[in-house]
C-alpha cells in the first residue's frame, strides 16, 4: 500500500527532468463544506441548496460497480480519509512518484444550471484551485491548473480569464463539451476564445459530469442505454464541436487559439480530417471563410489527450497511428484517480517509438510552457538519464 | 524461484477473506472462498494493476427468462480489477469476458491448520 | 462486373405521391421530399441532371447513366420518404405509396431485371412496418428493407425489434439512409444545428455509429443470427476507431449486458455492411489499400454511386488505390453476397 512519505525538516528537494506529462487529472474538493468556504456568502445557500432541497448524485449512466467504486480506482482511496483525489499530498505520491508523471494538469468538474450560478461555481473552484492545489502544496512546482469557465456567459469567462492570466500554474482554460446546442465554431465563445489566445492559454474541453436533461446531449438518432455504447459514440460530441471550428471559422477568427479535446479519444481524428478535406474539396464555395485545408487547422490549433487508450493489438495500433501521422497532436494522460485510468508505463508502448517523447512530453511541454526540470519529492528516484 | 511458504494458519484466513502475500514479481493474494483456498498474482494483464486490491463480487449472467435478463451468480468469486473493473474468476484464473485474458493463478494448500503458498 | 447498391429514385414531382395514396389520406398535407434547412447550396443533385424533369426521376434515363455510362450490371432502388412525420400512421400509408410507385414505375416495367428495390417502412409504426414487409417480402425484386437514419430511439432499442426479426426472417437486409422531407427528428449534429451545409453534409453519416452500437449492445444482433444492416450513406471511415472503443469497454462492462458474448467487433461481418460515399476515406489513395483492411472493411463496403446526389460516386473513385481482391468485394462480390444477385438475373 502506498504510504505518504513525509518531508523531513531538512529536506532539500533535487531537480529532476520533466519526462511525462499528465495532461488530464481530476482534484477533488476534500469535503463540501471547504469548497463553499470560497464561495461569496451570499452564493453559498444558491450553489448549494439547504432545507429540503439537496445536492442529489447525478448517475444515469454508471461505470462498473459505481455505488461502490464511484467510478474511481479503488486503490485510489486516501489513507489519511476522504474520496480518491482529494488528498494532494497523496495524489503526488501515487501519480507523481509512483507513477513517475512529472508534472499533471488539473481539471476539476463542475456545473449549474444558470449562467451567472455557473459563473459563481467556477470561479469558486478555481479559487479552492489555486489556494489547495496550486499554493502551498505545491512546493514542488509540479501541478497545474485549469481556470474553469462558463460556457453560457462568454463575457463573464473572458473575465475570469484575465483574473487567473499570469498566475504561474494556471496553464489552461476549462469549458464543458456539453454546451446546449451551440457547437465551438459558434461566434457566441468569441469573447472567450479572444481572451484565452491573448493570454496564451489554450481552451480544454472536459466532460462535465451526468448532467440534467439537454447536457447529456440528446444523441441525434437517440441515446443509448447503456453506459458502454454511450461512451464509445461520445467521441462524435467532440466531432461535432471540430467540424463546427473548422467550417464555421473559429480558427480563422482566432489565429492563437489552441484547443484541447481531453478524455475522448483521438483514433478518430484521422478519419474526420480526411472527411473534413473532402466536403472542404467538394464543397469550397461554401466556405468561403475557411482559408486553408481542414486537416491543416487540426494539426496547429488542436491537441488531444491520450486516455482512454484503446486496448487492441498492439502492432496494428501503432501502424494506424504511424499512418495518422498526428504525433505533433497527441498528449499523454492518466485521468486519475478515476478507474479509467491509463498508467503511463503501459500506455508508451503502445505508441509508435518516434512518437513517443512528443506525446509523453514534448506537445504539452510546448502548448502549455512547461520547465525542463522540476523538483524530486521525497522516496523519488530520479529516471535514469 | 518457486517455494512452498507459509502463509498463516487458517483461522486467519476466513471465508470471504485476503491475505496479500510478498511473493512473486507483484505479489499473490491468497484468498479463501467458502473454505476452499486459491491464489492469484496481485497484477492485472490489462495495465498491471494491483488486482488484489479490487473488490471481491460475483457476477451477472445472461438469463433471458427473467424480466431484467440478468442472474446473479458465483457471488464471492470474482475479482474486479480495481482500475478498469476486469472481471477474475480466482479459482481458475480466466477472465470472464475474454478467456485469453488469465491472470497468473499459483498452488495453494491447507496442512496442520497452515495455509501454504507455492511461488 | 459491377453492382450499384446505393441509388434514390425521385418522383417527378413532389405531389406525384398522391396518386398512390388511398382515399383517407388525400386531403392529407404531406411534406416535400426535399429538406428544410439542410439542402446543398446551389441543388442537392448533379448539376447535369438537372433542366429534363426532376432528378433521377426518369428510369431510361437513370437507366442510360447507371448501367450504359457507369457499367453496373444491376441497381438497388432505395428512394426516400417525406420525413420522420409525427402521424406514424399516415408515414406508414407514405412509405406504402413509396413501395407501390416503385413497382408500378420502376420495377415491373423493367424486363431486364436491372432494377432492384427497397421495402420502405416507418420504424415508428411497428405493427404498420411488419404488415408492409409482409405484403411486399415475396416480390422477387424487392431485395432489403429500408428505414431512414434519422430517429429519435436507436434502431438496437427494444421497440424495433419485430420489424428486424420480420426482415431477417424474410432474408432481407435493413438500409438506413438518411431521409427526405421533414419530420420530428433532434438536432443533426451531438452539439447542435450545423451552421453550413458542409457542416451538416460532413456530420451526418456519422450517426449510424449509434444506431450500429446499440444492436451490438442490446443483444439484437446476437437474438437474430440473420439480420443485416447496411448504413448506405457511408460513415465507416469513423468505424474502426469507434468498434476499438466499443471492444476495449466490453472488457469492463461486459457484467450489465452480459448477452453480449463475443467482443463487439465480432458482430461485423455476419451482420454489417456500408454504402461507399463520397466523404469517406483516405485523401492520398496510397493509403486506401492498407486503411481498407482495417476492422476488414473489404469484406464489408459495397460500392454505391449515390446517383443522383451531386456527391455521385463512379466506381473508379471508389476503388482508388485498392487491390485487385478488394475492388471485387467492393465493386460486386460483397453486394453479390448479401442479395443474392449474379450476372444477369437474381439466385
Amino acid at each position: 500500500m502506498t504510504t505518504v512519505e513525509e518531508r523531513a525538516d531538512d529536506f532539500v528537494a533535487q531537480d529532476i527532468a520533466v519526462t511525462i506529462v499528465d495532461t488530464d487529472v481530476h482534484p477533488l474538493p476534500v469535503s463540501g463544506e471547504v469548497l463553499k468556504s470560497y464561495a461569496p456568502a451570499e452564493w453559498k445557500d444558491k450553489l448549494w441548496p439547504t432545507g429540503n432541497a439537496v445536492s442529489p448524485v447525478p448517475h444515469f449512466y454508471d461505470t462498473p460497480d459505481s455505488y461502490k467504486t464511484m467510478s474511481l480506482r479503488v486503490d485510489a482511496a486516501p489513507p489519511r480519509g476522504g474520496v480518491a483525489g482529494s488528498d494532494p499530498e497523496f495524489a503526488a505520491k501515487q501519480l507523481l512518484v509512483d507513477a513517475g508523471v512529472s508534472i499533471a494538469m488539473l481539471e476539476p468538474m463542475c456545473d449549474a444550471q444558470l449562467p451567472h450560478a455557473e459563473h459563481v461555481l467556477k470561479a469558486t473552484h478555481n479559487d479552492w484551485l489555486a489556494d489547495v492545489w496550486l499554493g502551498e502544496n505545491n512546493w514542488h512546482g509540479r501541478w497545474r491548473g485549469a481556470i474553469s469557465v462558463t460556457a453560457q456567459d462568454p463575457h463573464a469567462a473572458a473575465r475570469e480569464i484575465e483574473r487567473w492570466a499570469g498566475h504561474p500554474y494556471m496553464a489552461e482554460v476549462l469549458m464543458t463539451p456539453q454546451t446546449r446546442g451551440i457547437p465551438f465554431g459558434s461566434p457566441h465563445f468569441d469573447p472567450l476564445y479572444e481572451a484565452a489566445a491573448r493570454n496564451n492559454l489554450p481552451v480544454a474541453t472536459h466532460l462535465m459530469g451526468q448532467t440534467p436533461f439537454e447536457l447529456i446531449p440528446i444523441y441525434p438518432v437517440g441515446n443509448p442505454a447503456h453506459w458502454h455504447d454511450f461512451f464509445a459514440s461520445w467521441p462524435l460530441l467532440y466531432v461535432s464541436h471540430l467540424m463546427s471550428l473548422v467550417f464555421d471559422g473559429a480558427f480563422d477568427r482566432h489565429p492563437d487559439l489552441r484547443i484541447v479535446f481531453v478524455e475522448g479519444g483521438f483514433t478518430w481524428a484521422m478519419p474526420v480530417m480526411w472527411r473534413m478535406d473532402r466536403i472542404w474539396q467538394q464543397r469550397r464555395g461554401d466556405l468561403p471563410h475557411v482559408r486553408r485545408k481542414p486537416s491543416d487547422y487540426v494539426r496547429e490549433h488542436v491537441r488531444f489527450t491520450t486516455q482512454p487508450l484503446e486496448d487492441v493489438n498492439v502492432a496494428m495500433y501503432r501502424e494506424y497511428l504511424e499512418m495518422m501521422d498526428l504525433g505533433d497532436c497527441l498528449m499523454f494522460s492518466t485521468d486519475y484517480p478515476h478507474w479509467s485510468y491509463d498508467s503511463p508505463e503501459w500506455a508508451v508502448r503502445r505508441f509508435p517509438a518516434d512518437q513517443r517523447e512528443r506525446i509523453m512530453r514534448g506537445n504539452a511541454t510546448a502548448l502549455y510552457g512547461l520547465p525542463s526540470t522540476v523538483k524530486a519529492l521525497p522516496g523519488e528516484q530520479p529516471p535514469a538519464a | 524461484m518457486m517455494q512452498r511458504r507459509p502463509v498463516c494458519a487458517i483461522e486467519d484466513l476466513p471465508p470471504g477473506s485476503m491475505k496479500l502475500v510478498q511473493a512473486g514479481k507483484f505479489g499473490v493474494g491468497v484468498y479463501n472462498i467458502e473454505g476452499a483456498v486459491y491464489a492469484i498474482a496481485n497484477y492485472c494483464s490489462h495495465e498491471g494493476a494491483p488486482l488484489c486490491a479490487g473488490y471481491v463480487v460475483g457476477t451477472n449472467e445472461y438469463a433471458p427468462e427473467m424480466p431484467d435478463q440478468l442472474r446473479r451468480v458465483r457471488e464471492g468469486r470474482i475479482a474486479r480489477c480495481p482500475w478498469h473493473n476486469w472481471e477474475f474468476d480466482i479459482t481458475t484464473g480466466v477472465n470472464l469476458a475474454d478467456p485469453q485474458k488469465r491472470v497468473r493463478t499459483y498452488e495453494v494448500d491447507v496442512s496442520d491448520g497452515q495455509v501454504y503458498l507455492t511461488a | 462486373m459491377i453492382i450499384d447498391a446505393n441509388v434514390q429514385p425521385h418522383f417527378r414531382y413532389n405531389a406525384e405521391i398522391r396518386k398512390f395514396l388511398g382515399p383517407a389520406h388525400k386531403l392529407r398535407s404531406i411534406p416535400d421530399v426535399e429538406q428544410q434547412w439542410y439542402q446543398a447550396p446551389g441543388g442537392d443533385y448533379r448539376q447535369d441532371l438537372y433542366g429534363n424533369g426532376y432528378p433521377g426521376s426518369d428510369p431510361d434515363t437513370v437507366a442510360s447513366h447507371l448501367f450504359t455510362d457507369g457499367g453496373a450490371s444491376h441497381a438497388i432502388l432505395n428512394p426516400l420518404t417525406r420525413g420522420n412525420i409525427a402521424d406514424y400512421l399516415l408515414n406508414s400509408r407514405i412509405c406504402a405509396a413509396v413501395n407501390d410507385w416503385l413497382l408500378t414505375r420502376w420495377l415491373e416495367p423493367d424486363d431486364s431485371g436491372r432494377f432492384l428495390g427497397t421495402i420502405r417502412v416507418n420504424p415508428e409504426d411497428v405493427k404498420g412496418a411488419v404488415a408492409e414487409i409482409e405484403r411486399l417480402a415475396g416480390h422477387p425484386k424487392m431485395v432489403q428493407v429500408g428505414v431512414p437514419l434519422q430517429s429519435r430511439e436507436p434502431y438496437g432499442k427494444p421497440m424495433f425489434e419485430p420489424i428486424w426479426e420480420t426482415a431477417a426472417a424474410h432474408n432481407l437486409p435493413v438500409a438506413v439512409h438518411i431521409n427526405g422531407g421533414n419530420g420530428v427528428d433532434h438536432a443533426p449534429t451531438f452539439a447542435g444545428h450545423a451552421y453550413t451545409y458542409p457542416g451538416y453534409a460532413a456530420f451526418m453519416p456519422l450517426n449510424s455509429f449509434v444506431h450500429l452500437a446499440t444492436l451490438i449492445i442490446e443483444g439484437t444482433f446476437g437474438r437474430i443470427p440473420g439480420l443485416r444492416f447496411v448504413f448506405a450513406d457511408g460513415g465507416y471511415d469513423i468505424l474502426t476507431p469507434l468498434i476499438w472503443r466499443l471492444d476495449t469497454f466490453w472488457m469492463s462492462m461486459r457484467d450489465q449486458t452480459p448477452w453480449v458474448d463475443r467482443y463487439p467487433s465480432e458482430y461485423l461481418r455476419d451482420h454489417v455492411r456500408f454504402c461507399s460515399s463520397a466523404f469517406d476515406g483516405p485523401t492520398d489513395a496510397a493509403l486506401a489499400e492498407r486503411w481498407l483492411d482495417f476492422s476488414d472493411k473489404a469484406d464489408l463496403l459495397m460500392y454505391g454511386s449515390g446517383y443522383p446526389h451531386w456527391s455521385t460516386s463512379a466506381p473508379d473513385d471508389v476503388t482508388a488505390g485498392l487491390n485487385a481482391e478488394q475492388r471485387e468485394k467492393v465493386l460486386w462480390r460483397n453486394a453479390s453476397d448479401l442479395y443474392s444477385v449474379t450476372e444477369g438475373s437474381l439466385t
